[in-house]
């Protein structure tokens, strides 16, 4: 679906924002991108959904250069969630979408009322101006825009941003649910708990290059030193100790009463992240 | 296509509308109008008072606008104002003496009038300019003028604070990854505030004018009143599109009003004669209008063809900048 190889940009010439990403996105794959602020992340997808040119490199979507790529038919195939919900604050949610479905072909729209139910929107907003509306509600019509058209390929940036804890489970739902239906989602966050559910596969991106690239589990298997902390109570005290998974192997190498908890150690994708790149995802 | 671009006007549309664009064009439009009908129409000059020294007694005063003074001193005194006329007739000739107001069209209206006075030829005010009657002659021009200026300053303002509304929703954004042919976002934009202004001319005409005058001169004008919006909405876009927020065009609009319109309202209403004007784009707008008012509409294929000229090149460079600004913004 996507297939970037050797990626450079440039905003200046004595500052370049991009060092040769090479990566590929699989059909009906989720693919996160992950990387602190300033690391390249959104000039990639600005670059990936065709809005910047002059770029070193190829990129290609849909099997085309995105240089090539007819931009009406192109624009067609692709739906965009921006980070924050950009939408018109003098029209109401049905009218927002419907205004922006209008640009697709007709037998592409999906209906914009059973969208917004879908996404669990208040019903009693439908028809009233977004500037009324709070922070997850119009994240949750912005969605509905992004997916009016039955895009497919999918570009998520921060998509449970603004959301409360149900609302975030609702949308991984609904992001695994077009994963079903075949559509590849091309996610940027800094969530990584988000990552961890939904991603095939991550990307690291620092400084404008990848310096990690796999699955979710592999990248905490890599790096994982198969330690679990044992709590216990012996002869009235609380104890801890920490073993090497394959100590277990002939059961609890130490004398106990009553065992409290075992916890394996596997690193998060946050730490792997910190180890890869040497800083967070501020 | 045209379903997209009855999408784009629908939205704008009501983007004009809750930003109350067409309730401050009724405003402007009242308020114009009365002004016109109730103020402009009834202001007249006075007359210049004609002050006589006549020392040898050689002129018996019949004329009602002729003041006789006794000494040169009193005569200094009263044409002090720089408005009043001195006629001296000391030296058996007559002598115009007069201290200038400042405007070389204005001495020269006072002299005229001095000679016409002291010769007897003044049979009452001016009622007649041209095929005009002087109510007809006034209503003319300041709608002309009213217009230039609402055309000038509202179509300047209205795309621009559009767009700026739009980017402050960050709604261009998302307009950089829709199916959409980018010239007709601006287009539709510009489609609408032509349509409103055009009515705005056609109201503000037959208000002020009466449909009579309004039918004989209105083809001009609108053709004058188009080309007027195109460019300037054009120039507010482009303005709205490069300065990243409202303070700053704010700003730039003032420096618009103050260096590029108001030489254009001087040169145009006043005495003050600019040779530099002619190479002012505005005045040559300016002019075309009172032209097209006045039912002498400009001719020259010079001026449609560097306004038709300008219109496609502000629109390409509206283009390239919005092209620039979505994936900036994107």
């Amino acid at each position: 679906m996507i297939d970037v190889n050797d990626l450079t940009f440039s905003y200046r010439k004595d500052k370049k924002a991009l060092h040769g990403l090479t990566f590929s996105v699989k059909d009906g794959e989720i693919f996160g991108f992950l990387g602190p602020n300033g690391s390249g992340k959104s000039t990639t997808q600005k670059i990936l959904t065709g809005i910047l040119k002059g770029y070193g490199g190829t990129v290609s979507l849909f099997g085309e250069d995105v240089r090539n790529v007819h931009t009406q038919e192109f624009f067609q195939r692709i739906g965009v969630l921006f980070e924050f919900p950009y939408l018109y604050a003098n029209l109401s949610a049905l009218d927002n979408l419907h205004y922006f479905a209008s640009f697709y072909p007709e037998k592409q729209r999906r209906d914009a009322e059973e969208l917004l139910d879908e996404l669990e929107f208040k019903k009693d907003f439908l028809k009233k101006p977004v500037s009324s509306y709070s922070k997850g509600m119009r994240q949750r019509v912005s969605m509905a825009r992004a997916l009016i058209s039955n895009p497919k390929l999918l570009f998520l940036d921060e998509p449970t941003s603004g959301l409360d804890p149900a609302g975030a489970v609702l949308f991984r739902k609904i992001i695994e649910k077009e994963k079903k239906k075949g559509t590849t989602v091309f996610l940027t966050t800094h969530n990584m708990l988000d990552a961890d559910l939904l991603c095939d596969r991550v990307a690291f991106i620092s400084n404008g290059n990848i310096v990690a690239l796999d699955t979710p589990r592999n990248l905490k298997e890599k790096n994982n030193n198969h330690s679990i902390i044992i709590t216990y109570l012996y002869q009235g005290e609380r104890k801890e100790e920490t073993i090497e998974a394959p100590e277990l192997k002939t059961g609890i190498p130490f004398v106990y009463d009553k065992l409290h908890s075992i916890h394996s150690q596997e690193p998060t994708l946050e730490d792997m992240f910190i180890q890869y790149t040497g800083r967070g995802l501020a | 296509m045209w379903n997209d671009f009855f999408g784009l006007l629908k939205k704008d549309f009501r983007l004009m509308l809750s930003s109350k664009f067409f309730l401050l064009a009724l405003g402007s439009l009242v308020l114009y109008s009365c002004y016109i009908n109730f103020v402009y129409v009834k202001l007249d000059q006075e007359i210049y008072p004609v002050y006589l020294y006549d020392p040898q007694d050689t002129q018996s005063v019949t004329s009602e606008y002729v003041t006789k003074v006794e000494s040169r001193e009193a005569l200094e005194a009263a044409i002090a104002d720089r408005y009043s006329v001195g006629i001296v007739l000391s030296a058996g000739n007559p002598e115009l003496y007069l201290l200038s107001s400042g405007l070389e069209t204005t001495d020269h209206y006072r002299m005229l009038f001095g000679e016409a006075v002291l010769n007897g030829t003044v049979d009452g005010q001016a009622e007649v300019i041209g095929v005009n009657n002087k109510e007809v002659k006034n209503r003319r021009e300041i709608t002309a003028e009213f217009l230039f200026f609402e055309l000038s300053a509202v179509g300047f303002l209205g795309l621009a604070s559009m767009l700026f509304k739009e980017k402050q929703m960050g709604v261009i954004r998302v307009h950089g990854i829709l199916p959409i042919c980018r010239p007709m976002f601006i287009f539709s934009k510009l489609l609408l505030l032509l349509i409103s202004d055009l009515l705005f001319t056609v109201l503000l005409t037959n208000i002020n004018l009466g449909l009579l005058y309004a039918l004989e001169v209105l083809p001009a004008v609108l053709l004058q009143a188009g080309i007027l919006s195109l460019i300037m909405a054009l120039a507010g876009f482009l303005c709205a599109v490069c300065l990243p927020d409202f303070k700053q065009f704010s700003l730039f609009y003032l420096v618009l009003a103050v260096f590029v319109t108001t030489p254009v309202f001087l040169a145009g209403q006043t005495g003050i004669v600019w040779e530099w004007i002619i190479y002012h784009p505005m005045y040559h707008l300016f002019t075309a209008m009172k032209s097209a008012y006045f039912s002498m509409p400009t001719t020259s294929v010079l001026y449609y063809l560097f306004c038709f000229g300008s219109i496609i090149l502000l629109f390409i460079l509206a283009c390239q900048t919005f092209n620039r600004e979505i994936a900036r913004e994107g």
